[in-house]
């Protein structure tokens, strides 16, 4: 990636910026902020009741790296969403073109410079997510897997406002639209699943008890696996495996009623991860393409 | 260096490129005029491969500009008609940048970046940023951007735009300088003196098609035949105005500084006759010749689309 001029051009502005230092101190600010006043909150509650309540550092714990994570989502369409559109806008693009600089360089530089930015974050904040350890620690497995997470969805928000970068000739268009596709892909699957579950369960309960068998639980039918391709989903799932009982009414098993699990439903965590990644390929692959056609 | 045959371009209903034939040859500096609209720009970026036509073949340096696009990327430069620039870079880091779009890297790079900012006499702008600089120095700096990989074809849309008459002179300097170092340039300007006393080789483009090409001196030569006569007279010019009202060669009559300035379609004999005609009629001639034609006379002859008709008009 050293060796991608757009790269390189990229954090060299940014390494003189103070746009970078501003964002990584506000984000870790609002993060230290949080966890240092639900600290504070849970010790003056022991100190009050001589009372431990360690469920209290785990919801820290979740409150932490869900602020995290909805920040994660909101700065990546942000950093990738203007910045094939705005080469445009300066009239940098056609210059690009007529070098011998491909397609794909220019949008996996654009990437890649987006992307270490929010690597700079997500590390960056590391100190704050482990003050909420002082009273238990979790594996490396799991830390493992809520990094995986926060890359798979960085890709994916990237994936998307690159592709839209490439696609709309005004960045505050591609901004515009890559939130709806985001909000839409967040919160559109997840409120039709809850719609179809509360359908589902309006019918369950107005069915008559039969002798002898079970009334059918409520169900969101096959619109369960559009949630696959949904971010929030997965981290609340992993959130679900690791602090048990903080997330119990937005996970995945209150949409799948009584349903066996199967290869996807039992693996939710790993498929979904998996969607999405390919998903962000398929987008980033899609942008280039964009490129090359405009070219 | 640039061969085009029959490029087609349009863009909805609008036809913008006709069958557009072109010719450069290498060391040329070719101006590329046109009125607004005429398909210079579409042209430009058709050759730039900024732009797929609908039909025609574009050469650079022997090889088709579309099927050898890689190839051919290295053989030009371009400098557009708005700059592109990236402002938060310093001139230095901005010729950096473009020079590793091309592969140029470390001190092969750096020691092309200097070269290029001292022969475009910007070495002591190198370490400021790009959007401090002044428009003048923002297309030096461009042109040398463009230079980047040393290209033998350089593609120049309207590049003195927007310029004073001095920075215009001191690029034209530069231009031609390269021109005389083996390069090839073209260039689409709207300053037709300017090109008229810099360009070896000119064409004329109108309805996406070229109606005039060849060299300066080649069409200043042939144009000088249908440049207006001028008509210098002692005293009453009311009855010359009148013989020359029923020739039927005349075009337009026009009084400019104490002379009647005639569009007269005709040869040398037909100006005799016209001669003898007016002496006959009493007008006391002391001048009778035609004007010396420049570059703006002839592109307003070829670009005009309306029909003159017999006009009396008067600049007095």
């Amino acid at each position: 990636m050293r060796s991608n001029p757009v790269y390189r051009r990229e954090r060299a502005v940014r390494a003189r910026s103070l746009r970078i230092p501003l964002i990584v101190f506000v984000f870790n600010g609002l993060l230290a902020a949080v966890a240092l006043l639900g600290m504070y909150s849970a010790v003056e509650h022991v100190k009050a009741s001589s009372f431990i309540q360690y469920s209290n550092f785990l919801q820290l714990y979740v409150f932490v790296v869900t602020l995290e994570f909805l920040m994660l989502i909101f700065i990546m369409p942000a950093l990738t969403s203007g910045s094939i559109s705005g080469e445009r806008e300066r009239r940098t693009l056609e210059l690009l073109f007529t070098t011998r600089m491909p397609p794909s360089k220019i949008v996996t530089g654009k990437l890649c410079s987006a992307f270490g930015q929010l690597f700079l974050l997500i590390v960056s904040s590391f100190p704050v997510v482990v003050l909420t350890f002082v009273y238990g620690s979790m594996s490396v497995q799991d830390i493992g897997l809520l990094f995986l997470c926060y890359v798979t969805a960085a890709l994916l928000t990237g994936g998307i406002g690159i592709l839209f970068s490439c696609l709309m000739r005004r960045s505050t268009l591609a901004n515009v639209c890559t939130y709806g596709v985001l909000l839409l892909l967040m919160a559109g699957t997840y409120m039709l699943n809850v719609f179809l579950y509360g359908i589902s369960r309006t019918k369950a309960d107005s069915m008559l008890p039969v002798a002898g068998q079970l009334r059918p639980a409520a169900d969101s039918g096959a619109a369960v696996y559009l949630l696959l391709l949904n971010p929030g989903t997965t981290f609340i799932e992993i959130l679900g495996s690791q602090a048990v009982g903080s997330v119990d009414g937005m996970l995945i098993s209150s949409f799948l009623g009584n349903r066996p699990l199967n290869v996807v439903t039992g693996n939710w965590i790993l498929v979904s991860l998996g969607v999405q990644l390919l998903l962000a390929v398929c987008l980033i692959w899609g942008a280039i393409l964009l490129l090359k056609r405009r070219e | 260096m640039l061969k085009i045959r029959g490029l087609k371009k349009k863009f909805k209903n609008f036809q913008v490129l006709d069958g557009l034939d072109m010719d450069i040859e290498e060391g040329a500096l070719y101006g590329f005029v046109g009125p607004n609209g005429a398909g210079k720009t579409t042209a430009i970026r058709v050759i730039t491969g900024l732009l797929r036509p609908d039909g025609g073949t574009v050469e650079i340096g022997g090889r088709d500009a579309f099927a050898y696009r890689e190839q051919v990327k290295q053989e030009f430069g371009y400098v557009p008609d708005e700059f592109g620039m990236y402002d938060n870079l310093k001139v230095r880091e901005y010729m950096e940048f473009f020079a590793s779009c091309y592969g140029l890297d470390g001190l092969v790079a750096r020691n092309r970046c200097m070269e290029l900012l001292e022969q475009m006499k910007l070495l002591d702008k190198e370490d400021d940023y790009v959007d401090s600089l002044s428009r003048g120095i923002k297309q030096r700096l461009c042109l040398a951007r463009a230079m980047i990989h040393d290209p033998r074809f350089l593609v120049l849309d309207e590049p003195t735009s927007g310029m004073d008459p001095r920075v215009r002179m001191e690029f034209t300097e530069i231009l031609r300088e390269m021109c005389a170092e083996g390069k090839t340039i073209l260039i689409s300007s709207h300053i037709l003196s300017e090109l008229s006393r810099m360009c070896t080789d000119i064409g004329i483009i109108d309805a996406g098609k070229i109606v005039l090409s060849g060299s300066m001196s080649e069409i200043l030569r042939k144009v000088n035949d249908s440049n207006p006569l001028r008509i210098r007279l002692c005293g009453e010019r009311e009855a010359a105005v009148d013989v020359l009202k029923e020739d039927r060669r005349v075009q337009t009559i026009t009084i400019r500084d104490g002379d009647i300035v005639v569009n007269f379609h005709g040869d040398q004999t037909a100006e005799a006759e016209l001669l003898a005609r007016l002496i006959a009629c009493g007008a006391r001639i002391n001048g009778f010749f035609r004007e010396q034609g420049d570059l703006e006379s002839v592109f307003m002859q070829l670009t005009n689309h309306e029909f003159q008709k017999v006009v009396f008009h008067s600049e007095e």
